[in-house]
């Protein structure tokens, strides 16, 4: 079996919510897919972590669902995102963006170093 | 914002399950079914496909379960099932769960119940304005007069006080009487409360309708305010809360009066346990009660006095204000005509009295102290048994954690967490409290009924509601499930502690759970035993004094065959001579009847707690040698005879002996051997009043035998008896009817007799003279047989603790008794060893108990009859009770321990 990581759980929604920015309406399959693809299949999607995480999304109104038809003709749910998941998206990616920064730090070599 | 939407999105996740299910399921076969033709098209076959798919999805179950656990509110889910679970283990070991719930629910059941009716008697607050700041005075010392009632004081007492005391803003009286109501045709008999003017606005009651009585209009004028205030329950029940009842004539013992005013709801007086129906301006009192006009005799007590403290004082300096004033009212009471010439040390008597006042925040019960004393005792062992109940279950609860002990390490190691192991046996707690506590809540409902059974009836206790007190049953059942919580927790909390390998590798150590455990069920059954040492010795020191009360010679015969009924003529407007003829009427016509062997009637009911007492002149006894007092009564002729007391010496009273003839008098033994030794009494003078001035004018003509007066618990009176018509106050008349059948079949009979003289005429509280004693008992009664009932069910509770620990200790050490039987102990050895243990757990619950029920005594003492606190036989037998009971419960257990198998004992893992 290949090496893949199973994607951590928090990120998730952020990525999530950036593919249905980037897609626009998706079915579950479609955003997995996208996400491993992203990822340059570095990382695996589960249905165990994806649905939950879709849900949880749902709940708290960041993404919407409705039924549609998918392109092998069946019956598939597709979400879509809203305009409170829009809002938190650029939040999260801000803080995401700050949080990396900082991270990087402490790994780049600098002058202070011991 | 998105917590709450988050929640609630979830909360409809509860319903509508099984579509949400087949929707994902849906999804996740989409899910998979757009893998596989992804996989197909990079180029594997469909078997291949499919496989890769599932493996690259993960497990399909897991999906569902991740998804069901987001889906509904988790910890309600988790919830249900916690209590799905407790439920099914509950209901797998019947015995303990029957055990734990029937002690919670009686300990729970019986506190609320006595809870409720002591609040509503002694504990609540009159729902005044400010009930803190009223208060009862009274005096106490020779009146040289009469008395009616406890704490009353004369009408110009209170008329000073309300003037002259600096203390209150407020000084007001009441005097509570029955009284009749004529309405069309129909008279009924009604409590009533004679106030004076300000008695409403000293309380803040205002009126519901019309208006009350207020100083202004209904105070002024004597016998000149015929205005009636109704009580609210009194109107909603008997006016159908009809407004036009304002204005309306009605007679009161045939006056007529005005309904001026209906008092607030909710408002029942400053006797919380007898309301008045109705209220009249005291102003009136000559007219209400006839043929007494005390209201300007400064020698007749009979109004009690309240009153409404200003700010600045408090009881003590409001109290200490009064003594002044009223040495000055005694002064001058000494110069009135009526007490001139009185003995030197009458005199100083007099003047020595003192005033008394006490917190009336609770109002005046006139129920006796002995109620409250006996309410108050009957709550401490009360909420004794709910201890020894909640001790049992934590034992029950000790023990059962104690015996899954190894079961729950089981699963600790195959993946339970901590929390969630700790969560069911908490909610396995939850279920046994809050079973316990609804059945503790119906058991209270029959239990207050059952109570209020108890209490004297004759109107009094209307007041007292017969719904468990909520307040009081939320806390009972907030004690019972905090202790089952804790002691469900506490052992919970130590089994999943332990390191899991060493009791799972453990062998017969996890039988019986670790040393803590086993000591705490130690302590918690002596402390059970020593409670219901206290509850046992408690409940045999009511039983004695009951039966030492009841067993006391009455000086009546066969009172079972002796009935009484009383009719007050009087309140129906009958005129003095009237009356006396009315009276002579019923005993003929009540003598007419076969049935009946004799008949009389007599001033005062005796047993009943009722009492008339004067001091006397007696010839040959100056008055300043000692006291004179002696109990009186007025009686028909033949009164004797009726109530089976020997007549000793002298005659009878005759129907000549009445006003205008010479005055004469019957004493009993006491009274004649007190003051004439071994003489006879026969042709001596006594004298009503102590005043030297006049001559003892009343001949002693009878010599009869002791009998009792108010009860048995006062035992037997100096007493002196009257004809009745030749008394000046002919008030409500008790008759004694002798019969030669079943008493129960002629209540019937001589009601239809008394009927047919005036069909109007009220006749009351007619029952047989033994149930009079019973009812004057009834305090007695209550305190025996509720604290057996309390004695009997904490030694049960007791008992079952006892043995659980025993039987715990011999499964701990059936290896060890095994070995012991194998190297050569004899079986009586053996059961000795664990009879000991038992022993010494009871020897120290004893040692502790013993001291606490000498305590208790010693709180009751007065409540006590013929025992006393310490009693060493009623320690004794407390005590063998308690060590038979215990021998009982731990005989099961040792008798296990001695005929143990060494073999299997040793074999066993």
């Amino acid at each position: 079996m290949t090496n893949k990581m199973d994607v951590w759980q928090g990120t998730l929604a952020l990525m999530v919510l950036k593919t249905l920015e980037t897609m626009g309406p998706l079915h579950g399959y479609g955003i997995a897919r996208r996400i491993e693809q992203t990822s340059g299949d570095l990382l695996a999607v589960r249905y165990g972590t994806l649905y939950p995480a879709l849900l949880k999304l749902v709940q708290e109104g960041s993404i919407s669902v409705k039924w549609g038809v998918s392109d092998n003709n069946r019956r598939a749910k597709y979400y879509a995102l809203t305009r409170a998941g829009k809002k938190q998206l650029e939040n999260e990616a801000r803080q995401w963006g700050q949080t990396t920064a900082i991270i990087a730090r402490f790994f780049a070599p600098s002058e202070q170093d011991l | 914002m998105k917590a709450i939407r988050a929640f609630l999105y979830r909360l409809s996740g509860l319903f509508d399950g099984q579509r949400k299910d087949r929707e994902l399921e849906e999804e996740l076969e989409g899910h998979l079914q757009m893998q596989i033709r992804d996989n197909i098209r990079a180029g594997m076959t469909p078997e291949q496909a499919r496989r890769d798919a599932l493996l690259k999805c993960g497990g399909l179950e897991q999906a569902k379960e991740a998804y069901r656990d987001r889906r509904g509110p988790q910890a309600l889910e988790t919830t249900l099932r916690d209590l799905r679970h407790a439920f099914r283990l509950l209901s797998r070991s019947p015995a303990f769960t029957l055990v734990a719930v029937l002690s919670l629910a009686l300990g729970v059941g019986a506190n609320t119940a006595i809870f409720t009716l002591l609040d509503q008697m002694v504990l609540r607050r009159l729902p005044v304005k400010h009930p803190e700041q009223l208060q009862m005075i009274w005096t106490t010392g020779p009146i040289l007069g009469s008395n009616q009632g406890s704490r009353a004081s004369s009408y110009p007492m209170y008329q000073d006080f309300q003037q002259r005391a600096p203390a209150f803003s407020y000084v007001f009286c009441r005097y509570y009487t029955p009284l009749s109501i004529s309405l069309g045709n129909q008279t009924e008999r009604v409590t009533g409360e004679l106030v004076s003017g300000n008695y409403f606005q000293a309380l803040g009651i205002g009126p519901a309708l019309g208006r009350v009585f207020s100083p202004g209009e209904d105070d002024r004028v004597y016998k000149g305010h015929p205005a009636v205030v109704l009580s609210y329950p009194y109107w909603v029940a008997r006016f159908g809360a009809d407004a036009a009842v304002l204005g309306q004539k009605i007679l009161v013992n045939n006056y007529p009066m005005v309904v001026v005013g209906v008092s607030a709801a909710g408002f029942s007086g400053v006797d919380p346990v007898r309301s008045p129906q109705i209220r009249i301006p005291i102003q009136m009192k000559p007219l209400m009660t006839p043929a007494s006009d005390n209201l300007g005799d400064r020698r007749r007590q009979w109004v009690q006095i309240f009153a409404r403290r200003k700010r600045g004082y408090t009881m003590q300096s409001a109290q200490a204000s009064l003594q002044p004033l009223l040495s000055e009212i005694l002064r001058a009471e000494l110069e009135s005509p009526a007490l001139r010439g009185i003995s030197k040390r009458d005199r100083d008597r007099f003047l020595a009295r003192k005033v008394l006042t006490e917190s009336a925040a609770n109002g005046y019960s006139s129920l006796p102290t002995s109620y409250s004393r006996a309410m108050v005792a009957l709550m401490c062992m009360v909420f004794v048994v709910l201890l020894i109940a909640c001790f049992n279950v934590a034992s029950l609860l000790i023990a059962r954690a104690a015996a899954r002990q190894k079961e729950l390490a089981m699963r600790l190691a195959i993946g339970a967490s901590r929390g969630q192991l700790l969560r069911q046996l908490l909610m396995e707690s939850a279920v046994l409290a809050v079973v316990g506590g609804a059945m503790g809540l119906l058991l209270s409902v029959v239990m207050v009924r059952g109570l209020l059974r108890f209490l004297p009836t004759n109107g009094m206790l209307a007041t007292l509601r017969a719904e468990p007190d909520w307040r009081i049953l939320a806390f009972n059942t907030a004690l019972a499930i905090g202790t089952t919580l804790l002691f469900g927790l506490a052992p919970a909390w130590q089994a999943l502690k332990v390191d899991l390998w060493c009791t799972l590798k453990e062998a017969a150590g996890s039988v019986g759970g670790n040393r803590g455990s086993v000591r705490l069920r130690k302590s918690l059954v002596t402390a059970q035993v020593a409670f219901s040492f206290l509850l046992v010795a408690g409940a045999l020191l009511f039983v004695k004094t009951l039966l030492n009360l009841k067993e006391m010679n009455s000086g009546f015969r066969d009172i079972d065959n002796l009935i009484t009924f009383q009719i007050d003529p009087a309140r129906s407007g009958y005129s003095l001579p009237r009356l006396k003829a009315f009276y002579q009427q019923v005993l003929e016509s009540v003598r007419s009847l076969p049935e009946v062997k004799s008949a009389s009637y007599a001033w005062i009911q005796v047993l009943s707690g009722r009492e008339a007492d004067w001091d006397f002149m007696i010839e040959g006894h100056p008055a300043e040698d000692r006291d004179t007092q002696a109990y009186v009564n007025g009686l028909s002729p033949g009164y004797w005879r009726t109530m089976g007391v020997p007549l000793l010496e002298g005659r009878d009273f005759e129907d000549s002996d009445v006003g205008g003839r010479p005055k004469v008098a019957i004493v009993n033994r006491k009274f004649a051997s007190d003051f004439f030794g071994y003489q006879s009494p026969i042709g001596r003078h006594i004298g009503m009043g102590t005043l030297l001035r006049e001559k003892p004018d009343t001949e002693i003509v009878g010599l009869v035998e002791d009998s009792l007066y108010e009860g048995p618990r006062q035992g037997v009176r100096r007493q002196v008896f009257f004809p009745f018509p030749q008394m000046n106050q002919p008030v409500a008349t008790t008759f004694y009817v002798r019969t030669s059948t079943d008493s129960n079949r002629m209540f019937d009979t001589l009601r239809r007799k008394v009927m047919g003289l005036d069909a109007t005429m009220p006749i009351y509280e007619m029952k047989t003279l033994e149930d009079q004693l019973d009812e004057t008992l009834g305090t007695e009664r209550l305190s025996a047989t509720l604290s057996v009932a309390f004695g009997a069910l904490a030694t049960l509770l007791a008992a079952v603790g006892l043995y659980g620990v025993m039987a715990l200790t011999v499964a701990r050490r059936t290896r060890e008794i095994g070995l012991r039987m194998a190297l050569g102990a004899r079986q009586g050895a053996l059961l000795w060893m664990v009879m000991k243990e038992a022993f010494g757990l009871l020897g120290i619950g004893l040692a502790l108990g013993i001291p606490c029920a000498y305590l208790l005594g010693r709180y009751v003492s007065s409540q006590l009859f013929g025992v006393v606190a310490a009693d060493l036989g009623t320690a004794a037998v407390a005590s063998i009770t308690l060590t038979a009971v215990a021998a009982g419960a731990a005989l099961v257990p040792a008798r296990r321990a001695s005929t143990v198998d060494p073999v299997q004992a040793l074999r066993r893992e």
